[in-house]
Parts: structure tokens; sequence; C-alpha cells
């Protein structure tokens, strides 16, 4: 099937739908040719790319495409494809380098960090905000299943919420996360996280672990 | 203008015949083929060919011919104005570019394929791809059009062809790794073969189906080059060079073990050393070991390898014996040695996986230990008891050790690591990923063994075995021995040569 145009809007129309990750992967990656043929023609004096706002949008989209597919070693392919000028250039794309850094160090802290505090165009937010509550449900699975007994400040830095006020017992974060099923021991001031497993052909998490993760919404940090 | 119109009407002429039967479209693609050719030879026609509106009067999907004719006829003049193998106007900039593409995306597969299969069509496989693609400078562009046409032409993708080659070659240096996994997954059973021994009167009906490709490409149906075994070595490399990019170590283990098991009485070649070197590197990423080369290597082979490869063997060594000191100094000794083959990203990975390795070595021994302990077991952990707890999460959060943290009131000195054994999935979760994995072996299995019957179907009707059947019946007298052509001829043979095995 013929694509539309390969134009802002048809990028931007794509960021705010909520396409399936591996659809949107799939729609972008057949946009990449068209993005490719235009950072090298020329346009703007600065950059020589043809439309350098257009170009970002779609390689910072395509790069989250790829996160949210789980495609890491495709997202750092995709980062040594960036058009040389605008990658030095273009805070969206310095973002995404600093992101893929902390994704591959697994520093969770770093990413939730990234996330929220880097310059992000306003046209990419849907897809920042859509990453952030995947990366998160992926590190309340992977804790859930690391830890028999984890402490309040540590989860929290995994699930990126407020670490201080999770040292303290604040309520809410314990009441947060015991209903994702884990255990809180008062006395021992422990959690005692619950196994969650996911099954192998679903590329998202299950109806009832999402209700339960979609608590963590709204950041605290 | 007579001849466009000429060429226009005969396109036509030839949509209208799509509709008919297999043969009587094959026929009528043939005369078509010929016809064209006879105009396009025509002194006028040149002339044309300078026309850039040329190409606007023909659709690549239903014209598949003419329009590839008239491209090259365009390309060929271009060529010859400019003394360039790759005119300007080939590049993504220049105005065959979109025509090029256009046709890429859109051609018939049928009309092409019986273009190309006439013996007395000079035009090497999809040339239009090899000029303006190959040299781009911007070789993602002509990656998936590439991709796609090679997988309209041949949908099985078993025959091997030098298309094969120029591709990976190509998404190597695009960086564009995951583009060619579906070339790349398809399981290569065949290479082109010599053409059957018919005229081109009786060539395979390419309309109608076929089991296999190789009903349509072979040595000369222009579909591929000449291969050499070079080639084919390097095809598996290259596969292998992008599975270790995508950090598919078992994919990349398989691919660089078919380059170092291939065959030889001789000397080895480059190639087969370069695979070798990098195999070594992906089975201590992949198992944490030395391992011995596939049984099918030749013990001569193999102390070859080992010669020319002595720093990468010490390494693994090293690696494998937990001796981080060793394994520091062997790093060091030979950095010039890795930067040279360009294998320093990979020996970082393995230095970077030591202390996994080291893990799940100790989990071998004890069932559960505290960090404290776990740091003077490791010596590969940091020795702040934070930094080592952070460290040994990481692993566990990633998958790369299957154990679990047990964290303890106050500061994690007496956080414990519990090598649970357990399998990390519920048992149905467990059972649906088998379910799912045979499922796609059994796909897997069913075309290898297509192929593999077609392959004995061939050799026992080859010259070469009705020969050698033939001697055996002499050699063998009357009655003694009887060897029948067919499938199980076939196997007896194959069973034969595993025989002499060492």
């Amino acid at each position: 099937m013929e694509l539309p145009p390969f134009s802002r809007e048809q990028i931007s129309k794509l960021i705010a739908s909520n396409a399936p990750p591996s659809q949107l992967h799939e729609i972008l990656s057949q946009y990449e040719p068209d993005a490719c043929l235009m950072s090298a023609g020329s346009g703007s004096p600065e950059t020589g790319a043809g439309d350098p706002e257009l170009l970002c949008l779609f390689y910072s989209s395509f790069f989250f495409a790829h996160l949210l597919t789980k495609k890491i070693p495709e997202a750092r392919a995709l980062t040594q494809r960036f058009p040389e000028t605008l990658k030095h250039h273009d805070p969206s794309l310095q973002s995404c380098l600093t992101l893929l850094r902390a994704i591959w160090q697994t520093e969770h802290a770093q990413v939730y960090r990234v996330l929220r505090g880097q310059q992000w165009s306003e046209t990419l937010q849907p897809l920042i905000k859509r990453y952030e509550s995947f990366f998160q449900d992926q590190a309340l699975i992977a804790v859930s299943n690391s830890y028999e007994a984890i402490r309040p400040a540590v989860a929290a830095n995994f699930l990126g919420l407020d670490t201080q006020a999770a040292e303290q017992g604040d309520p809410t974060i314990i009441q947060k996360l015991t209903a994702c099923g884990w255990t809180w021991n008062p006395e021992s001031q422990l959690l005692y996280p619950s196994r969650i497993t996911v099954p192998p052909t679903d590329q998202q998490p299950t109806n009832d672990i999402r209700g339960a993760l979609a608590i963590f919404s709204t950041p605290s940090v | 203008m007579d001849s466009i119109s000429a060429l226009i009407s005969k396109s036509e002429e030839l949509r209208i015949s799509a509709r008919r039967s297999d043969e009587e479209y094959d026929r009528c693609i043939r005369d078509h083929v010929a016809s064209v050719r006879q105009s396009l030879s025509s002194k006028t026609l040149d002339l044309i060919a300078t026309d850039h509106t040329l190409l606007d009067h023909f659709d690549p999907a239903t014209d598949s011919i003419t329009y590839l004719l008239l491209l090259l006829l365009r390309i060929q003049t271009l060529q010859q104005k400019t003394q360039e193998t790759l005119p300007g106007d080939l590049l993504p900039s220049g105005d065959l570019w979109p025509k090029c593409t256009r046709y890429l995306k859109t051609f018939d597969p049928i009309q092409l394929l019986k273009l190309l299969s006439r013996q007395d069509f000079p035009t090497p496989y999809l040339k239009v791809d090899s000029l303006s693609c190959a040299d781009s400078p911007q070789p993602l562009l002509a990656v998936p059009l590439i991709r796609d046409a090679m997988l309209k032409l041949d949908p099985s993708g078993a025959v091997f062809t030098s298309m094969h080659l120029l591709f990976v070659r190509l998404c190597l240096r695009a960086r564009a790794y995951s583009y060619s996994l579906p070339i790349l997954e398809k399981h290569i059973c065949h290479f082109p073969g010599p053409a059957e021994r018919v005229s081109s009167k009786s060539s395979p009906v390419l309309c109608a189906e076929h089991e296999s490709s190789l009903a349509f490409i072979n040595a000369s149906s222009g579909l591929s080059s000449p291969l050499s075994c070079s080639d084919y070595l390097q095809y598996f490399l290259f596969g292998g060079m992008i599975y270790l990019a995508l950090k598919e170590w078992a994919k990349a283990s398989h691919f660089l073990e078919v380059v170092i098991s291939m065959p030889t009485n001789g000397p080895i070649s480059m190639v087969m050393v370069v695979a070798y070197k990098k195999w070594l590197l992906v089975g201590l990423l992949e198992a944490g070991k030395l391992r011995s080369p596939p049984s099918v290597v030749a013990p001569h082979v193999v102390r070859i390898y080992q010669s020319l490869a002595r720093p990468y063997v010490n390494f693994a060594q090293a690696f494998e014996h937990g001796d981080l000191g060793r394994l520091d100094a062997e790093v060091g000794a030979a950095e010039d040695i890795w930067r040279k083959d360009n294998n320093m990203g990979l020996v970082s990975q393995v230095m970077n996986s030591f202390s996994r390795h080291a893990l799940v070595g100790v989990g071998e021994t004890f069932a559960a230990l505290t960090i404290a302990d776990l740091i003077g077991q490791s010596s590969s952990l940091p020795c702040d008891k934070v930094a080592a707890e952070s460290v040994i999460a990481s692993l566990i959060i990633s998958g790369a050790l299957d154990a679990t943290l047990v964290q303890t009131p106050g500061h994690s000195d007496a956080a414990m690591l519990r090598f649970s054994g357990m399998p990390r999935l519920c048992p149905s979760s467990h059972e649906l990923r088998l379910q799912t994995m045979f499922t796609k072996e059994r796909g897997s299995l069913e075309g290898l063994m297509m192929a593999a019957r077609e392959n004995i179907h061939k050799l026992g009707v080859s010259p070469e075995f009705v020969d050698h059947v033939h001697k055996g019946q002499v050699w063998a007298g009357a009655g003694e021995a009887h060897l029948g052509i067919g499938d199980d001829a076939g196997l007896e043979i194959d069973e034969d040569i595993m025989g002499d095995m060492p």
C-alpha cells in the first residue's frame, strides 16, 4: 500500500496516533529512505539538510519506535545513521543519544531523568510519555522477578518514583507498590514483590498487569 | 514517435494476454521480448534514448519488459556520453533515480524473469540495482529496494545468487542491520546450477506455480553473476557480522560456523580465518568458554586456525580459566591485533561479560551468597558493596543471570544473592514459548526437507551419479550390490560421505 508523502504533518500524525509499536516501527521504517534522501539534499545553510525540523522529528520518533519494540541494538545502529550535521546540533537527537546510553547501561534513574528533564520537542511528547510508561512497566516486571525482598527506596529508583519519600516510608508509594501484588512488612521495612509473568507472544503486558501499572501513570519525581 | 506508438501497442497486447492461460501468456512474453529487442536495436531508438520523457509513457508494473529495456538503453547512452560507470543521473539526486526506484518497487517478476531467462540477454541480474545503488553515497536508499526486489523474484530465498552478497555488504555499509533479516533468515539450499538441457522454447513456464525457485534461477538465467566459493564464504561471514551487531550470538555463531566448516584440502582462505577469530569470541559471549570447532572441520584445519589465531586462543583460554589478571594482560598485549582485525568491540564485550560468566560459575557451587562473600569469590565485581549489588541487579534484570536478590533491612551489606535454579517463567508460559518455537522450527524443517529431497533427486539423476552407479555395477558384478537411481540411492551416498568423516 502506498504511504502518504513524507511530511511533518504525516509524522506528527503517526506520533500522536496510538498505533501498536510494531506497526509504528514498520511505517516509520518505510519513510527512512525519504529521510535519507532529504538529509543528503540541499536546504538550510546551517545543517545542509532539506528540512531539519522534519528530519529531527522523524529520526527521534523512529528511535522511540525501536525502543518501544525492544530493538535496542538496532536503535543503536539507527543513531549511527542520524545525519551527521543534525546529530551534533539538535537537542532531541542529542537526548536520544543520552537516553540510549542510559538504557544500554541499565541506569534506570538516568533513563527517567532524561525522559523527564531533557529538551524534547512538543510534537514528540506523546511518544516520550508512551515510552516512559512502557519503560516503567518493564521495570516493574523485571524488579518483581529479580528481587525476593527489596527496600522501598531501591524499588522507587527502578520505577522512577521519589526515592527520598520512599525511604521515609511514604504511604502513597507503599500503596502504589502493594497495589501491584507486592507485600509490605512494616517491621522489616521491606517490600516482597510477587512474580509477574508475561505470555511470550504478547508484546504488551496483560490487561490485569496493565491495570495495576496504570497507577504509575503520574510520575512523582 | 511511430516507434513509441509501436512499443505502447505491443505492451498493450501483452497486458491483454496476461488474462490467458499460463502457457499462452508465457509464449506472448517470449514473443514480446524478441519484438521489443528488435525494435530497440533499430537506430531510430538511439535518438529516443535521450528523450527524458520516454519512460513516462509506460507503467513499470504492467510494462516491465519494455520499461527495463528502455531504462537500460538510457543508462547505456548516459554511460557512453559521460564516460562514467555511474553517471550523475543515476545517483539519488539524479533524474533517473525516481524511475529506477519506481521500477524496482513495482516490476512484474514474471515479465522480468522471462526477460532475464533469455540466453542471449547479456544484462546481468538487475543491472539497474548494481549501477544505481551499490556505489551510492547513501547506501541505505538501496537496501530496502534490493531486498524487496530479491524477495519478489524468489520469495523462498532458497537459491544463493551474487545479489545476496552485494546485499549483505550494502547492509553492513549502511549499518542497516535489521533490514537484512528477511533475506538472512531464509535457508539457502541451492546454488544456481547449470541450465536444464532444454531449448529456450521449452524453458519452464514462469507464470506457472513452481515448487522450487531452481526452476528459473540457474547459471544462465541472468539472475546471478558467476559465483565462486569465496562469494559464498563472504556472504556467511557478513551475515554473521550483522547478527553480531544485533547481539544475536547464536545466529552469528551459526553463520560463522558455516564459514569455518567449509571443506578444504589445501590452504584455507583468509575469510575462514577471519570468521574463526570472530567465532571464538562469540563462543565466549554465548557460552563463556572456548568451544571446539564443529566435528566436520578436519584436524589439520583446526591446527592451522589455532596457529593463525594464537592471541585469540590465549585470550579465550584465560577467559575460560576465570583468570582476570591474565585476561587483562592478554587484552593489553594484543591490542593492536584486535584493532587491526576490527575485533576491538567484540573483545570489549567479552570483557564486559566476564562478571556474568564468573557469577554463573559461582552459582554452580553455591545456592546463595551474601554480596560481601560474592565480592570475595569473584574478582571481577567492584569492591564496594553497593556498586557490586548494582552490577548484579543489572545482570539479573537484563536476564543474563538466573538468580534473585534478597535485601535486608538497613543497608545493603547483608543483601544476598540466591541462585534459584528455577525457570524465570511459569510452567505454562515456558510451554507456550516452547510451542511457538516448535511451530517455527517445524516450518523451517519442512522447507529444508523439501529442498533436501530435491537435491537428492537432482543428485540421483546427475550424469556423475549415473556414471558412478554404472561403474559400481560393473565392479560389484551382477546382482551383488543393487543400487537404484532414486531417493534411497541419494541417501546412501550421504551415508557414505558421512562415513568418510574423521
